[in-house]
């Protein structure tokens, strides 16, 4: 695709893990790995970190206090009613709404926290180095220039069972 | 770990990775059959009834049913629950078995999360319009307003049940979408026209299958999977204290929440197998949704069958053994031998009785069998509902206000209607969308390959 890059073209993931792995050994690690489904040894190897559970936890955890303190000054502070004789804070039946909103929450930020972290939004125009990548191949690029003297071992390890492009 | 030999092949015919993706969008770049056509027209005809009835209950009032001051719940709220249940199949599959690491879910969650958003909006149409004055459906938003400011009734399962039923639309809703996105990318890189590469283009958000987009999607499936599984079971367990805070007999139950999950599920199983049997039929897809996948719906049937007999059984047990005279009577003299047996029994046949013959591996084996059995499971739940709703409110503590009730032409247009809006929806799926989740399914097609061994053994959860 551009001339800064090579790319190492497999058609399974075996030999993608394989060659990843080898070349890594070198010294070198690709810019991108892209592939039809998450393969595990790439996503660790590539040793991009993600805290997005961590974000999650926060969410919810600030939302469910949010949610349960609006309830408390909803019905408790501002204009408190007695429904069938309960009293004005009645905390347990708070908790059903809590926990629903607390979900909803979660589910909501991790949302927009994922899209703005991976780049995946509405209206991207997507870099693609090799069509494949989203069907039948598994894609790894690589910076031409950080190769160095490495350049022909790696080539040679891709071609093992792969395709340099 | 379950060895794929053990469990069975998951994907038939030793398919290549393209193969699948090309398989499974056939139905999106291929003519559209003429049967697609004939079915929109019969979907669309319905939920054009269903429109005009809602507009005579509009424009007309409630009056228009045939609810009355004793049953004043009436085929609104048996569809609503009918509907929410079905509903629950798509996250019960995805989540559940994603949790429990079952994986032949990927051949089937896509079309199940598909019921499930499709019918959750059928089920919040009854409500709406039971409310009566539907344009006013904002009061039950508790926002700052010029009445007080009033705020709803934080205490009312009624409330509950909003917040939970707008909650599970939207997150059924995005985790649906979310898990599509991978796929939309693969039919924009795989399209030949350009209209599709545009238009699927712009719903797969730029998605190119990097690592960090993997690992990321990875923990965002990770992050909703696990918090929508307390959803599922508190979404029906709301929808189940609508009826048993109340001090109605045969409602004031504590077995109420998870007697309504567990039926919940179970309509919602029938209705992914009416779906998928549909799916293998007209699309020709069983290499994918093998009869391994129907085998195993259909056993976790059985068990979820054997449930709902526990859970009838102990409601009729209890209602003797707790002494009490107006639950004798509403069990033994209204539903078991009275008024509305034939209600009772075809429910109780229907759900706890012919679900069994899945004990059966040549009933199993028999697709035709396997669909009669799972419409005969929905019927049976649609008469679950209508026997806890019109039996109880029926049979009043007072005799003075017992009554009887029958649906009006409205009301059974209304629910024709949303039948016809569900129709109309899966149809759209089976025409637009890749039906089965294709970047899921091909992480597990490597279970079926014979180069296992050189891999590591990685899971996909």
């Amino acid at each position: 695709m551009s001339k800064n890059y090579i790319l190492g073209v497999f058609d399974d993931e075996a030999t993608l893990v394989d060659a990843f792995e080898k070349i890594k050994a070198k010294g070198v690690l690709p810019v991108e790995v892209y592939t039809p489904y998450p393969v595990h040894e790439i996503l660790e190897g590539m040793g991009n970190k993600t805290r997005i559970t961590h974000a999650a936890f926060f969410y919810g955890l600030f939302a469910a206090i949010g949610i349960l303190g609006f309830l408390t000054y909803a019905a408790v502070i501002d204009w408190p009613l007695r429904y069938g004789g309960k009293p004005f804070n009645a905390f347990p039946s708070f908790i059903v709404v809590t926990i629903v909103a607390t979900i909803l929450s979660i589910t909501l930020l991790t949302l927009f926290t994922f899209s703005a972290r991976a780049k995946v939004f509405p209206g991207k125009k997507p870099e693609i180095f090799h069509p494949g990548a989203t069907d039948d191949k598994f894609v790894m690029v690589l910076d031409k220039e950080s190769l160095g003297q490495n350049a022909e071992t790696v080539q040679a390890i891709i071609k093992e069972h792969g395709v340099v492009e | 770990m379950y060895n794929s030999e053990v469990r069975g092949r998951l994907i038939d015919g030793d398919k290549s990775y393209s193969q699948i993706s090309r398989e499974i969008l056939a139905p999106i770049h291929a003519k559209t059959p003429l049967w697609w056509y004939g079915a929109l027209l019969v979907s669309l005809s319905m939920f054009g009834w269903g429109l005009y009835c809602k507009y005579i209950t509009v424009s007309t009032g409630i009056g228009t049913w045939g609810v009355n001051n004793s049953i004043a719940w009436g085929w609104a709220i048996i569809n609503f629950v009918w509907w929410i249940g079905i509903g629950h199949a798509g996250t019960a599959f995805s989540i559940f078995l994603l949790i429990l690491r079952q994986k032949w879910r990927t051949s089937i969650n896509r079309a199940a999360e598909a019921m499930t958003v499709v019918a959750v909006f059928c089920a919040a149409l009854f409500p709406l319009l039971h409310m009566g004055r539907p344009w006013l459906f904002f009061f039950i938003f508790p926002y700052p307003n010029t009445r007080g400011p009033l705020w709803v009734n934080f205490n009312s399962p009624l409330f509950w049940d909003f917040v939970a039923i707008s909650a599970y639309l939207l997150i059924s809703a995005s985790f649906w979408y979310f898990g599509m996105v991978p796929d939309f990318a693969t039919i924009r890189d795989t399209a030949k026209s350009k209209i599709k590469k545009a238009v699927y283009g712009f719903f797969s958000f730029g998605w190119t299958g990097s690592s960090r987009e993997w690992l990321r999607f990875e923990a965002l499936s990770f992050v909703l999977g696990g918090i929508a599984a307390v959803l599922v079971v508190s979404v029906h367990s709301i929808v189940a204290t609508d009826f048993a805070v109340s001090v109605e007999t045969g409602w004031h139950t504590t077995i109420f929440p998870p007697y309504f999950v567990v039926g919940a599920i179970f309509s919602g199983f029938a209705m992914v197998l009416t779906l998928v049997i549909t799916m293998r039929a007209m699309y020709k897809m069983n290499d994918f949704i093998t009869d391994r996948h129907v085998d195993a719906i259909a056993r976790v049937l059985i068990f979820i069958s054997l449930i709902m007999g526990t859970a009838y059984m102990t409601e009729i047990f209890m209602a003797w053994y707790s002494g009490s005279e107006y639950e004798t009577y509403m069990f033994f003299r209204t539903r078991l031998f009275g008024e509305y047996a034939v209600q009772f029994w075809t429910m109780f046949i229907a759900n706890a009785v012919i679900p069994q013959l899945f004990w059966f591996k040549a009933v199993r084996r028999r697709m035709w069998m396997v669909f009669v059995i799972s419409i005969i499971i929905n019927i049976g739940m649609w008469f679950e509902r209508f026997n806890i709703v019109v039996t109880s409110l029926s049979r009043d503590y007072l005799p003075a206000n017992w009554a009887s009730y029958s649906p009006t032409y409205v009301e059974i247009g209304f629910f024709i209607g949303t039948l016809g809006m569900f129709l109309t929806g899966v149809l759209l799926f089976f025409r637009f969308i890749p039906m089965i989740a294709i970047s899921e399914l091909k992480s597990v097609a490597k279970f079926d390959k014979p180069n296992n061994g050189k891999l590591k053994p990685a899971t996909h959860e």
